[in-house]
C-alpha cells in the first residue's frame, strides 16, 4: 500500500499542495488527474523523494519513506517516467539506460543494450540503432527509454507523469496494456493524467486534485468525463468549439506540393502534399517523428528542401503564414526575454515596431498589452519575463503572437501538448475564429481526439508519407491504423 | 549590481584573510592601493587612462557575448588594431591633426574588425567554434606584432625592437598635461553609450540578444545568425581594435613588441563585472583600472606583491561568475561544445 498523509508543500507564497491525501494499494492502476498547477507533480515528487514536503508524511507498505531522498524512494521501489523525459541529450541511449537497473555491474553497454532491448521486445517497442545520442531521438522514443529505464529497476510503484501524450493511438493500445499488465503483477501504478477518457478506461481508482487539493476519490464505475472535468476546473467547462465545418471556404490558402527532403540521407518527407483552402482548420495527425519537426522547419525557413513547391494564395511575402514550433520553452520564446521582446521575435511584428532599424518599444509594449488583454494571458504586464509564466500561459502568448502577425495561414504544431482543459479551450477557440474570420490553419497533432473535434478535413502522416484521410476513415481505429502505415 | 558589489566585497574579504596571513596589514594595503589609484591628481588621471583600453575591451566581449558568440580573442584583436594604426601613423605628417587622428581610430577599427570578421565568417561558414578561433587569433596576432616590430616596421636605426615613431599630427588630443588624460576615454564613453544605444534601442540590437539568449528561437524565427555572427564578431574586433589605436596614438606613439598586458582578457572580467551591460562597463573599467594602477604603490609602500592585484581580479571573476548562474550557463554549454570530449564525461542537457 502506498499511502501520502496529509501533504502539504509550500513554494514562497503559493500553496502547492494543502493537506493532501493519497492512497494507492497493489494490483491497482490509480489515475491521479488534475489541471495545470493543481499539484499532481508535485505530490508524485514527494512521494518520490524529489522534493521534501513541510508537513505530512508517505509510507510503502507501512514502511515510512525517508523525505526529500530520491535514492531512498528509488531502493525502497518508487520509480517515475517523468513528463519532459529526463535524460542525458548528449550521451547515447545505452549510456543513458545504464543509469537505470539493466547495469548490473562492469558497465557492459552490449549487457545493457540486449537487456533493453528484450524488456521493449516483450512491450512491442523497438529501439533506436546502437550508440545513437539522445539529441537525435524524437520525443517518442524517449519517453519510451525512460519508461524502459523505469522499469529497469524492477519497481514496486511505478509512477507515470503523463506518459501517453507523444504515443500514438495504435500505441496506446498496447501501452494500457503494458500498465495492466504491470498491475497484475501485483505493482502499484500510478497515471498522472489530464486526459479523462484514459483515466476512465484504465484506472481502478481515480483521485481529482484541484488546487493543492484533493477535491474527489472515484471509481471509473461511479463518475463520467463530465463530473471529472467539472470536478477539476471547478466548474462546467465553456463547450468545446466543434470541427470547422464551414463548406463555404474561400480559395486556396496554402499549397504545399511533391515536397521532399532527406535528413542524414534519409527520406523523412516523401513527395508531400496537402492544400489548405481560406477558412478551414485542416488536420495533420501522426505519430511523433514521421516527418512532422521536419515539416515544420521547412515551412518555418529554417530547413531546406530538395524538392516540392510551397505557394501561397496572392503575394508569397513571408508575413503570409505563420508557424508555432512544437517545443514552446526551446524554440517558440526566449524564456529570459520579456513578454513583449518574445512578441516582436516574430518577423512581420519586428517589422511593425521598427522605425528605420530604430526598435520602438512603446509600440511593441503597447501591442503586447493589447495581446495579453484580448487573450487573457496573465501576466503583470509586458515587461514580465516569459519564464515566469504558466506554460498555459506561454501557449497563449505564442498563439497571440502568432494571430497578431495578421498572417493568411497558421501553421500549429502540438500546441496543446501540456496544456490543461481550459488553455486547451482557449487556444482551440482563438484558432476557431481565426479560422472563421477567412485564416487558414495546419494542425499538427499526435492527439486524434483533439483533431477529430477540431479539423473540417485529416491528412495522416507516416514515415514521410501524407495522405488525406476521406471522411468515412475519421474514426480513431482506422485514423490508428493509417498513422501506423498502413495504406497502399 | 549589486550582485557585483557583493562579489567584490567578498573577494576583498578573501583577500583581507589571505594578508592577515602573509603577516601583511590589510588596512595598511588596502590604503594604498587607494592612495595610488585616486591619492593625487596624477593617480587618479592614471586610473583613467589605465581604464580606457578595458572600456573598449570590455565593449568587445560585451556585443559579442550579448549575442552568445563567446570572443576570447580581443586581445589580438587589440594588438592588430595598434600594428594597423602603428603601420600608417608615420606617414600622416602632412595631414591636419583631426583628420589623422580620425585616420588612425578608423585604420585601428578595420584591423581588429577583419581579425574578428575572419572568426565570425569561420563561425558563419565552416561552424567553427569561435572560442578556439579567436584564442588561436590571439597567438597569430602577437607573432605577427613580434615580426613587425624586428621586421618591415622597425625603427630606421635597427637598433631597437620598436617601430618609427608615428607623426606628431596623429598624436591624440592631451588634456592637462603633463598628466596622461586624452581624447581617448571620451572616445571610450561614446563607444559604451554607442554599444547600449545598439544593443537595447535598436532593431538589429534586439536581434542580436535574442540571438544570444536563445539561438535556436531566433533561427526558427529567420534571425540572419550567420550574417549577424560575422558582422557581431567583426564590430566586436573592431572595438577591441580602437583600443590598440588608441594606446599608439595617445600613449606609446610606437609599436613595442607588447602591446597588451592582456587588456583582452581582462576585458572578460570588466564586461562579466558589469553583467554584459555598456554602460555598467564604464564603472566596472574604472574599478579594474584602479586596482591595475594603485597596485604599484601598494608594492612599494607596503611590499606586497603587485600580482595580488591579479588574485584579487581572479577572485571577483569566479566569486562573480558563482552568484550570476544563467551567464555561466551559457558560457558553459559554449566552452562544452569547444570540447566535446571532456563533456563526454560531465553532462547536462546542453542549453541552446
Amino acid at each position: 500500500m502506498l499511502r501520502a498523509t496529509n501533504i502539504t508543500k509550500r513554494f514562497d507564497e503559493v500553496v502547492a499542495l494543502d493537506r493532501a491525501n493519497f492512497e494507492a494499494g497493489p494490483a491497482e492502476i490509480h489515475a491521479l488527474v488534475g489541471e495545470n498547477g493543481a499539484g499532481k507533480t508535485t505530490l508524485m515528487n514527494i512521494i518520490s523523494g524529489r522534493l521534501r514536503q513541510d508537513e505530512g508524511a508517505a509510507s510503502l507498505d507501512g514502511i515510512d519513506l525517508p523525505a526529500g531522498s530520491a535514492l531512498a524512494a528509488l531502493k525502497a521501489g518508487v520509480a517515475v517516467v517523468n513528463q519532459s523525459p529526463m535524460l542525458f541529450e548528449r550521451m547515447t541511449w545505452e549510456e543513458n539506460l545504464a543509469f537505470g537497473g539493466f547495469e548490473t555491474g562492469g558497465f557492459d553497454l552490449a549487457a545493457v543494450a540486449s537487456r533493453a532491448s528484450e524488456l521493449a521486445h516483450s512491450l512491442g517497442f523497438s529501439l533506436p540503432p546502437r550508440a545513437s545520442l539522445i539529441e537525435e531521438r524524437t520525443m517518442a522514443e524517449r519517453v519510451r527509454l525512460e519508461i524502459l529505464r523505469a522499469l529497469s529497476f524492477k519497481p514496486r510503484v511505478l509512477i507515470l507523469d503523463e506518459p501517453t501524450g507523444v504515443l500514438a493511438p495504435s500505441e496506446l493500445g498496447a501501452f494500457l496494456d503494458l500498465l495492466r499488465r504491470l498491475r497484475a503483477e501485483g505493482r502499484i501504478i500510478v497515471l498522472i493524467t489530464h486526459k479523462l477518457g484514459e483515466a476512465l478506461s484504465v484506472a481502478d481508482r481515480i483521485t481529482v486534485l484541484r488546487q493543492g487539493r484533493v477535491v474527489a476519490k472515484t471509481t471509473p464505475a461511479e463518475t463520467s468525463e463530465a463530473e471529472l472535468a467539472r470536478l477539476m476546473i471547478g466548474e462546467l467547462p465553456e463547450a468545446p468549439v466543434g470541427p470547422s465545418s464551414s463548406r463555404h471556404e474561400g480559395g486556396p490558402a496554402l499549397s504545399i506540393r511533391g515536397l521532399s527532403a532527406r535528413r542524414d540521407g534519409r527520406l523523412v518527407l516523401d513527395n508531400v502534399s496537402i492544400s489548405l483552402r481560406a477558412g478551414e482548420i485542416a488536420g495533420l495527425a501522426g505519430v511523433d517523428g514521421n516527418g512532422q519537426a521536419e515539416l515544420v522547419d521547412i515551412l518555418a525557413g529554417v530547413r531546406a528542401r530538395d524538392c516540392g513547391e510551397i505557394s501561397f494564395a496572392g503575394d508569397q511575402d513571408e508575413a503570409a503564414m505563420t508557424v508555432i514550433p512544437e517545443d514552446r520553452d526551446l524554440v517558440g520564446l526566449v524564456l529570459d526575454m520579456t513578454l513583449w521582446e518574445n512578441l516582436v521575435l516574430s518577423r512581420p511584428l519586428l517589422k511593425r515596431t521598427t522605425r528605420r532599424g530604430w526598435l520602438d518599444r512603446k509600440e511593441a509594449m503597447r501591442l503586447c498589452g493589447e495581446m495579453l488583454a484580448r487573450f487573457r494571458i496573465r501576466a503583470p504586464g509586458p515587461d514580465t519575463i516569459a519564464a515566469t509564466l504558466s506554460g498555459g500561459n506561454r501557449q497563449r502568448l505564442e498563439v497571440a503572437r502568432a494571430i497578431a502577425s495578421t498572417p493568411r495561414v497558421i501553421v500549429a504544431h502540438n500546441i496543446c501538448r501540456g496544456l490543461d482543459l481550459a488553455g486547451t479551450a482557449d487556444v482551440h477557440r482563438t484558432l476557431a475564429q481565426f479560422a472563421a474570420s477567412g485564416g487558414a490553419v495546419l494542425l499538427i497533432s499526435s492527439d486524434l481526439d483533439e483533431l477529430v473535434r477540431m479539423c473540417g478535413r485529416l491528412y495522416v502522416i507516416s514515415r514521410g508519407r501524407v495522405r488525406e484521410a476521406a471522411p468515412d476513415e475519421r474514426n480513431p481505429e482506422t485514423l490508428g491504423m493509417l498513422m501506423a502505415g498502413k495504406w497502399n | 549590481m549589486i550582485r557585483a558589489i557583493a562579489a567584490l566585497a567578498l573577494a576583498i574579504a578573501i583577500i583581507a584573510g589571505a594578508l592577515l596571513a602573509l603577516g601583511a596589514s590589510p588596512l595598511g594595503v588596502m590604503a594604498a592601493l587607494a592612495q595610488g589609484a585616486f591619492g593625487n591628481w596624477y593617480a587618479l588621471t592614471d586610473t583613467v587612462v589605465r581604464a580606457t583600453p578595458l572600456i573598449f575591451t570590455g565593449l568587445a566581449i560585451s556585443v559579442s557575448f550579448s549575442a552568445a558568440l563567446w570572443n576570447i580573442g580581443a586581445d589580438g584583436q587589440l594588438v592588430m588594431g595598434a600594428i594597423a594604426a602603428g603601420a600608417v601613423g608615420p606617414y600622416l605628417g602632412g595631414w591636419p591633426r583631426p583628420l589623422a587622428i580620425t585616420l588612425m581610430m578608423a585604420v585601428g577599427a578595420a584591423g581588429g574588425a577583419v581579425w574578428g570578421g575572419i572568426c565570425g565568417w569561420l563561425r558563419a561558414r565552416r561552424d567553427t567554434n569561435e572560442v578556439i578561433s579567436t584564442i588561436m587569433m590571439n597567438f597569430v596576432a602577437a607573432q605577427l606584432l613580434s615580426w613587425v616590430v624586428h621586421g618591415p616596421l622597425m625603427e630606421p636605426s635597427r637598433a631597437y625592437p620598436a617601430s618609427t615613431p608615428i607623426a606628431e599630427n596623429a598624436h591624440m588630443y592631451m588634456f592637462m598635461p603633463p598628466s596622461r588624460l586624452n581624447l581617448g576615454i571620451v572616445l571610450a564613453v561614446a563607444a559604451a553609450i554607442g554599444c547600449w544605444v545598439l544593443l537595447f534601442k535598436t532593431a538589429i540590437g534586439f536581434e542580436m540578444r535574442a540571438m544570444g539568449r536563445n539561438r535556436r528561437a531566433a533561427t526558427f524565427f529567420g534571425i540572419p545568425i550567420a550574417r549577424l555572427s560575422v558582422s557581431v564578431l567583426a564590430l566586436s574586433g573592431a572595438i577591441a581594435g580602437l583600443a590598440g589605436a588608441v594606446q599608439v596614438s595617445a600613449i606609446t606613439h610606437r609599436l613595442y613588441e607588447k602591446m597588451s598586458p592582456g587588456w583582452g582578457f581582462e576585458g572578460i572580467a570588466v564586461a562579466l563585472v558589469a553583467r554584459l551591460h555598456p554602460l555598467g562597463i564604464i564603472a566596472s573599467a574604472l574599478v579594474f583600472g584602479a586596482l591595475d594602477n594603485g597596485s604599484q604603490a601598494m608594492q612599494r609602500a607596503q611590499g606586497v606583491s603587485a600580482e595580488l592585484v591579479q588574485v584579487i581580479q581572479a577572485l571577483v571573476i569566479m566569486i562573480l561568475l558563482a552568484f550570476d548562474t544563467p551567464l555561466l550557463a551559457r558560457l558553459g554549454g559554449r566552452l562544452r561544445r569547444a570540447m566535446p570530449i571532456a563533456a563526454r564525461s560531465a553532462e547536462e542537457p546542453s542549453d541552446a
